[in-house]
């Protein structure tokens, strides 16, 4: 081998003492950045500290000093650093020029002849080339598909604009009558109209259960059923989720994530256990579904899982935790949005455009906390909106929020929701009396239209069921109290031994009364307790089940259970 | 052949210069949320009156200058010497705008935003490489661009790229010019200008993200030749095209190939193209059947980037900065994020209803719809066209530059023996004369 050239060792030694300084230029650049984002912040959380810790007080002179010390040595290693970085940076620049003109001088001082390899097959070598050309440029097809594809996928990034696309439809209210669309089906009122619900069956063995699913987070609202699909919730602290199931095989169609807002990511809600983080149960007007939670999250889902909106209507202020249901009405979902004492302003009475979550109306309240479901019904050809709180049973008009009429007759923590039935709204203050109100008025008809007052108690939690003749109350600890509509007179009492939470549900003449252990309690209905079966499920139930077509839909609390035959059977009408 | 080493210290490096373009970082540029973008490194300055008319002189200049020096002198060392002074005074001296590549963007805009009147000097700027281009190939990439330049400067020992990832990675360049042209004609950003990798050491300041890829590319740029024009510069994607038609263009050899071979290798962006072989016989019959089915893929590949792009509207449109400001105007509103930003501040002091800004948004988002169709459309062209060239035989029966890559740098001349015959002859006839 030759030895190199003078020129050529020059040049080597010059790139070998500009690589080293490059080297050394970088490491103080470094350093100079370790000290800039690591030392200084440190310095400057201390000052803030300083200062929040005299905030209020008198400082003294000595404290005052040390302060503007520390803040002078700040802003002086601040300037230092600039300036420091910058010759650096300067210097680092000169020394990588040099580097690169050493290193392209010595590669032109030590420059080769060409020298060519044997030549291949240069035409396979051609072919080969475009071949794999093309399965590159495939391969580039498929990651920008795959992306594109991904982010279509992930879904609709605008949130004030995606829900519009989904069109203004609703289903009627004749529509709803048929399935069941919200807690305790149409109207809120627990009864069915079909006529061929399955009244045998068993947990254990598996007889007449259609299909059991598991759901994948607690939650004790109930299950609502549309057409072919059956939805609910489910959440914890860290998590909010809708679920949607096939109602004839029971799959897991889709999950919808319901982020949890900020604030109440920061509240750190804490409800009662036997609220949960889902105790609302979810509704839907035939073309979307509306879920909330117990933090306020309230988000929209079309029946593909698409999320359409969600907004946080604030951290409600919830004794046990918010646990109003909602309901539709057209295309808005309503939110009774009860909470705080009374006295601070802070309930409401929302009507959201399903279709964007805006608000339509909302209307202030100057209640407490409750956890009744809202429920708009048709009362001589005029739909009435009617909430129960603390002191109030009262009824808007859903079309604007405008009151229609009030009536001052309720107190303490009121739970079970208003149902309307024989002409009269009943509403039940918790262990005290039940009240029936004639829903013609306007204004406050505390004394002019309460039907009757039935006071020999009343349930804490679950809501009444009525067939239009009598009225069917439940109280948790079992007992169940007959009423005649007409004038409220007790008509029976019979003591079920068992713990209930979900509210009674009437279909085909047949009282369901599902207790917590599981065991499904059917009688008929009539002024005499009459007993039909017991059916056992062999899983604690929390929720109301749900009723449509031949089937009942019940959650456990750790599964859902499709109760009757593969066909959906006969209807009632 | 592709070799490991170089690759490894490049990326040893990077993580390096990474570092150290953060501990440049000056005094952090203010924080807003909303993307706010920092008007040094977007817009063209404003009019300089006398010296945009210089610059365009200049680059008039320089372009007759590179055309001479690459066609007729043919001599490496006055294009290398040309190339530097043209990074000196665009790139450092003129702060690195206004550019051809970043032009693009004011001409698309001009079509599409009546009230936008495109500067004299930046329509100059942006058509005269393109006629020059037209006429002798890409001699503006050879020697007067100052992106091309700095990446020029740096490159000292080249290795080559294999064709498929060069293949491959183009197509880089084609979506970004869609997307430059796409944002620039919806008025939402200039992106071409807003990742312009080098302005930032022209100017010897900027966002240290744009520092750090700017770094990352001349480190890379040591080892392979200009990747940025390769594989991301849209204006070059259009220089590309307009070479293919060049009525005069880099020739290797002055005169005729002997097929020596000794150029072989001399490209360090892989522009030489060998002389090709004919097919083995059973290849012409896959081959036609490859191209019709190719040719029916085209129009799919039309259709599905269109429907894609559609599809995509609504992440398009974020670039919007009206649309980012509705969007956080409606997660205010909805208490889904905290707290507000200065734009969401500023357009409340404005008193605009949130409704009309979420009616203008969501006009720009069906905007995006059209734009995103076509620029998927374009994408899915672009990806089809290119299957198709890599399907049909060509012909060539010398060493040549291909003209669509070749850079016009010169380099491969001195490869050539005729090269050396006619320097020869040429010194001769000097002498005797
Ligand atoms: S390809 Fe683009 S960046 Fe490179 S030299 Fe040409 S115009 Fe400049
Ligand atoms: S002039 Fe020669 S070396 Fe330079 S890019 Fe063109 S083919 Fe390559």
């Amino acid at each position: 081998m030759n030895e190199p050239s003078v020129a050529y060792r020059t040049v080597r030694t010059t790139a070998k003492v500009a690589g080293t300084f490059t080297v050394l230029f970088l490491v103080l650049l470094v350093g100079n950045l370790i000290g800039t984002t690591v030392i200084g912040p440190l310095r400057e959380d201390r000052l803030a500290a300083m200062k929040v810790a005299l905030r209020g007080g008198d400082p003294t002179d000595e404290q005052l000093a040390e302060i503007r010390q520390l803040d002078l040595q700040i802003r002086r290693n601040r300037v230092w650093r600039l300036d420091f970085a910058h010759k650096t940076g300067h210097a680092l620049l000169a020394s990588v020029v040099v580097l690169l003109v050493a290193g392209r001088l010595m590669r032109v001082l030590n420059r080769r002849p060409p020298q060519p390899q044997n030549a291949l097959d240069v035409g396979a070598e051609q072919l080969r080339e475009a071949r794999v050309s093309r399965w590159a440029v495939t391969a580039g097809l498929v990651v920008l598909g795959g992306g594109a594809a991904m982010l279509v996928m992930v879904g609709a990034p605008l949130a004030f604009v995606a829900a519009e696309e989904t069109g203004p439809a609703y289903a009627s209210r004749e529509d709803k009558r048929l399935q069941w669309h919200r807690f305790r089906g149409p109207d809120g009122a627990g009864v069915s109209i079909f006529t061929n619900i399955p009244t045998e069956w068993d947990g254990a063995t598996g007889k007449g259960i259609l299909w059991k699913a598991a759901v994948p987070l607690p939650g004790n609202n109930s299950p609502i059923i549309w057409n072919d699909r059956v939805f609910l919730s489910g959440a914890t602290e860290q998590k909010q989720e809708v679920y949607c199931y096939d109602a004839d095989l029971g799959r897991l169609l889709w999950t919808g994530d319901v982020p949890i807002s900020p604030a109440a990511a920061q509240a750190r809600i804490d409800p009662m256990e036997d609220t949960g983080y889902a105790a609302s149960t979810m509704a839907t007007d035939g073309k979307r579904v509306y879920a909330i939670f117990v933090t306020g999250d309230i988000a929209a889902f079309d029946f593909n899982g698409r999320r359409l909106w969600y907004k946080s209507l604030g951290v409600p202020d919830n004794a046990y935790g918010y646990a109003s249901s909602l309901e539709t009405h057209q295309d808005r979902v309503i939110v009774q949005y009860d909470q705080g004492h009374g006295d601070e302003d802070v309930s409401r009475l929302y009507a959201l455009d399903g279709a964007s979550g805006r608000v339509v109306w909302e209307v202030k309240r100057d209640v407490p906390n409750s956890w009744t479901s809202p429920v708009v019904v048709e009362i001589e050809g005029r739909l009435q909106l009617l909430t129960l709180t603390d002191p109030w049973a009262l009824a808007n008009d859903p079309a604007d929020g405008a009151e229609i009429w009030r009536a001052d007759c309720l107190g303490g923590d009121v739970a079970p929701s208003a149902i309307y039935a024989g002409g009269l709204v009943l509403a039940i203050e918790p262990y005290s009396h039940m009240v029936a109100i004639k829903p013609t008025g306007q204004g406050d008809v505390t004394k002019t239209h309460i039907a009757w007052t039935m006071d020999e108690g009343g349930p804490d939690v679950c809501c009444p069921v009525s067939d239009g003749q009598y009225a069917y109350l439940l109280e948790s600890h079992g007992l169940i109290m007959c009423c005649r509509l007409a004038d409220g007179e007790k008509v029976y009492e019979h003591d079920l031994r068992d713990n209930f939470t979900a509210s009674p549900s009437l279909a085909g003449g047949r009282l369901y009364f599902l207790g917590m252990d599981g065991v499904m309690t059917i009688a008929e209905a009539g002024p005499e307790y009459k007993e039909l079966g017991k059916n056992e499920l062999g899983e604690k139930c929390h929720a109301s089940p749900a009723f449509v077509d031949g089937r009942i839909y019940i959650r456990g609390l750790e599964n859902l259970y499709c109760i009757g035959g593969a066909v959906a059977g006969d209807r009632a009408d | 052949m592709v070799r490991p080493r170089p690759i490894l210290v490049a990326l040893a490096a990077l993580l390096v210069v990474g570092v150290a373009a953060l501990g440049l970082e000056r005094f952090p540029p203010p924080e807003f949320e909303t993307d706010y973008v920092r008007p040094t490194t977007t817009a063209p300055n404003p009019p300089q009156g006398v010296w945009e008319y210089v610059d365009a002189g200049v680059l008039a200049v320089t372009l007759v200058l590179a055309t001479v020096l690459v066609l007729r002198t043919r001599n490496r060392k006055l294009i290398f010497t040309l190339m530097l002074f043209c990074l000196a005074y665009f790139g450092f001296f003129r702060d690195g705008c206004v550019c051809p590549i970043g032009a693009i963007q004011n001409v698309t805009l001009t079509a599409f935003d009546p009230g936008y009147a495109i500067p004299l000097a930046v329509l100059i700027f942006f058509a005269l490489p393109l006629v020059f281009t037209l006429f002798f190939g890409r001699v503006f990439c050879g020697a007067v661009c100052p992106l091309g330049a700095i990446q020029d400067a740096v490159l000292i020992h080249p290795v080559r790229v294999p064709r498929w990832l060069e293949s491959g990675l183009r197509l880089i360049a084609y979506l970004y010019l869609g997307a430059g042209v796409l944002f620039a004609a919806m008025g939402a950003m200039f992106i071409i200008c807003r990742y312009d990798p080098f302005v930032g050491f022209f100017r010897l300041s900027g966002n240290w993200e744009i520092l750090v890829f700017g770094g990352c590319l001349l480190l890379i740029g040591m080892f392979v030749g200009r990747p940025y024009c390769r594989f991301l510069c849209p204006y070059g994607v259009i220089l590309r095209q307009l070479s293919r038609l060049s009525r005069w263009r880099v020739t290797i050899t002055p005169t005729d190939c002997i097929q020596c071979r000794l150029c072989e290798d001399a490209c360090p962006f892989g522009a030489i193209r060998k002389p090709t072989e004919p097919w083995p016989d059973k290849e012409y019959k896959v081959a036609r059947r490859r191209l019709a089915f190719l040719l029916v893929l085209l129009p799919v590949l039309i259709g599905a980037g269109g429907w894609g792009g559609y599809e995509l509207r609504q992440w398009l449109a974020l670039v919007h900065p009206e649309v980012r400001l509705a969007q956080r105007i409606y997660l205010e509103e909805n208490a889904l994020v905290e707290g507000t930003t200065d734009a969401s501040d500023a357009f409340r002091a404005l008193g605009r209803s949130s409704d009309e800004l979420y009616a203008a948004a969501t006009q720009l988002r069906d905007r995006f719809g059209l734009g995103g169709t076509l620029l998927g459309a374009f994408v899915g062209c672009v990806i089809g066209g290119k299957l198709l060239t890599l399907s049909v035989k060509r012909r060539r029966a010398d060493y040549e530059p291909d003209p669509a890559s070749c850079l016009a740098c010169g380099r491969c001349y001195a490869y050539c023996p005729k090269e050396h015959e006619r320097l020869k002859r040429g010194r001769e006839g000097l002498i005797r004369h």
